[in-house]
């Protein structure tokens, strides 16, 4: 055993008190503050929602037909999405797939500029990846109930969780596809003139949009890994279906909304990767030199 | 309902018999090779009975003991199905009436009496200080006329009650005496996912002196924590009951909780096959303030469920002396320091 050396039940008191002095003061501020994320994600469940069922499986059919240019994909999504809407669980992948649109959207709008500002900053680098390690190796049940007891609990607490554990591929992507740039066609740019801020967007940014496109292709899988744990705190949809299925033995429920949540990650995943792709093949044709 | 009592004291005489017969014979040591393996519930009082009969079972009684996780649907089919766990010290049955009856006529399973000796509370609560608020609220039917005090944060235009998480039997309950209530209308029954989920809730509230309505059980710490108030229902029907808890209930109907059965549940080959480990158990039984307060010490010392337990053992002995021999509690006392 290792020998005590100081009693530590004070600091675990200290936390615990600091906490509820957190929900006490500034609860009602950390909730307002939350105001346009939960807006966001329910107008996205509703424009959803409001939109008829086959539109939707038209447009992802025909995403999927623009990203591969080939039937196979397409096929799958169609079938995919037929059987959420035959098993019942149409309602139930909407919400999940607002829940996962919304965080991937807040996961770019932060992400990105982290990223690139990591790649742009060798102490920024040093500063961010410990952040970004914890993040996603801290256990999220840690995270979640302090987010209740600040937030309240519901889709906002649900939704932070999500982000959390989901944007640090993209940062890390990010930083990595911009710092990947060969130098030379830095060098050319900044030969014809480019300043700091065209090499940024006009050179690096589109030739690192492929391990972009991959970072959000990770982020949108591990959000959805994220929709079980986060219906534990009250986000409804496909994980809250599974959550049912295991509290009430009803293995059936379980399976069926688990296969759900897959079918959604293959369609997503499949779209994103193939875009990625294309956009690959275009910018092997037109710039990069290896 | 009386007939499941019936079994139930049928369940208590027959073990006590046996015991009765063969605890003369044998000394005070563990009468089974077998394992015994201790269903440790998600929530506290259970967790911490869990490890008090652990302490007490394999310090005391020498026993091979092992606490695992449990809940109360998945513990109570795997002991009917594979007679592991052995013991679950905090069952509340009434939410699994009839596969635990079923089982327990079946012989699969066995009760060795209540885990709780004066009974535990189940219903809807308020905290105090919205009691104080509003003298019109005092029973579940006014909560329809509330819906703007306990408003949704995500839907202003409703109220939120928190219900119980999916899996809970008072999940099913809860819905249909919130259909049987007519608050369909004005109020949103917000499931909160995982009983770690309603307890944050529940803290939050009472920290910021928020408004708030849900369900809740006792004894729990967070009862013993925090002034709240019980709203009124109609006296306890088994047979409207009987239909709220089932999830094709027809015609919800108002009706209280009965005070819930919270046993000790074996699986039936403990009684049958360690007669004085059996014996123990039916003695052990706390009364609700006495696990309160073991409760409030846990969580005012930050204590995990085995610290309590072992604080329990070491503050407690006059309690818990009275179900073990003498050579039994020596041994448990002298594992302690």
């Amino acid at each position: 055993m290792f020998p005590e050396i100081f009693e530590t039940r004070p600091i675990r008191l200290w936390l615990d008190n600091g906490l509820e002095w957190i929900v006490i003061h500034w609860g009602d501020q950390f909730e307002a503050a939350a105001m346009p994320l939960l807006w966001l994600l329910n107008s996205i469940e509703a424009g959803l929602l409001a939109i008829p069922w086959w539109l939707i499986i038209a447009f992802f059919t025909g995403l999927a037909y623009l990203a591969t240019r080939r039937w196979p994909l397409p096929t799958v999504v169609l079938v995919s999405l037929i059987f959420l809407g035959v098993m019942e669980l149409w309602e139930d992948a909407i919400k999940t797939m607002a829940l996962m649109i919304a965080a991937t959207i807040t996961a770019i709008v932060v992400s990105l500029p982290i990223g690139i500002a990591m790649a742009r900053s060798e102490i920024l680098r040093r500063v961010v990846t410990p952040i970004l390690d914890l993040m996603q190796t801290m256990p999220s049940f840690v995270y979640l109930i302090p987010t209740v007891m600040i937030f309240g609990p519901g889709k906002i607490p649900a939704l932070l969780a999500t982000i959390i554990y989901a944007a640090p591929p993209l940062v890390r992507l990010t930083d990595l596809g911009i710092r990947q740039v060969a130098s030379n066609v830095l060098e050319a740019a900044q030969a014809f003139g480019a300043s700091p801020r065209q090499r940024l967007f006009g050179v690096q940014i589109p030739l690192a949009l492929p391990t972009i496109l991959a970072g959000i292709n990770q982020t949108t899988m591990m959000a959805l890994a994220m929709v079980v744990i986060a219906s534990m705190i009250g986000a409804g949809g496909l994980g809250y279906q599974v959550l049912q299925g295991i509290g009430r033995l009803e293995v059936s429920r379980g399976i069926l909304a688990g296969l759900g949540i897959v079918v959604l990650a293959i369609i997503f995943d499949r779209i994103t990767q193939a875009f990625g792709k294309q956009l690959q093949a275009q910018i092997g044709v037109t710039g990069e030199r290896s | 309902m009386s007939s499941t009592v019936q079994k139930v004291l049928a369940g208590v005489t027959l073990a006590a018999g046996l015991v009765g017969f063969t605890s003369t014979a044998q000394a005070a040591a563990c009468d089974t090779d077998k394992k015994i393996d201790i269903a440790e519930m998600s929530w506290p009082s259970a967790a911490a009975l869990a490890h008090i009969h652990a302490k007490i079972l394999g310090d005391g009684f020498g026993c091979d003991v092992e606490v695992v996780a449990g809940d109360t649907v998945p513990t109570s089919s795997s002991m009917l199905a594979k007679g592991k766990p052995a013991l679950a010290p905090e069952l509340w049955t009434g939410s699994i009436v009839d596969i635990w009856s079923k089982a327990e006529s079946e012989g699969k399973v066995a009760s060795l009496g209540a885990a709780i000796s004066d009974g535990a509370v189940e219903g809807w609560w308020i905290p105090k200080y919205v009691a104080d608020a509003n003298p019109g609220l005092k029973s579940a039917d006014d909560l329809a006329n509330f819906a703007e005090l306990f408003a949704d944060p995500e839907d202003s235009s409703k109220g939120r009650f928190y219900s119980c998480p999916p899996g809970w039997a008072c999940e099913i309950t809860n819905a249909n005496l919130f259909k049987a209530h007519g608050l369909e209308e004005t109020f949103n029954l917000f499931s909160p996912g995982s009983g770690g989920n309603l307890d944050a809730a529940i803290n939050r509230a009472f920290v910021k002196k928020d408004p708030i309505a849900f369900y809740y059980w006792g004894p729990t710490s967070l009862m013993g924590k925090y002034d709240m108030v019980k709203l009124e229902m109609p006296a306890h029907d088994p047979e409207i009951f009987a239909c709220n808890g089932s999830a094709d209930c027809a015609n919800p109907g108002k009706t209280d909780w009965p005070t819930p059965p919270v046993i000790k549940g074996v699986a039936a080959w403990l009684p049958a096959e360690a007669p004085v480990v059996s014996d123990y158990i039916s003695k052990a039984a706390l009364t609700n303030v006495e696990v309160s307060g073991l409760l409030s010490w846990g969580s005012e010392n930050k204590a995990s469920a085995e610290e309590t337990a072992e604080n329990f053992l070491k503050t407690q002995e006059a309690v818990w002396a009275d179900w073990v021999p003498a050579d039994v509690a020596d041994k448990v006392k002298a594992s302690l320091n």
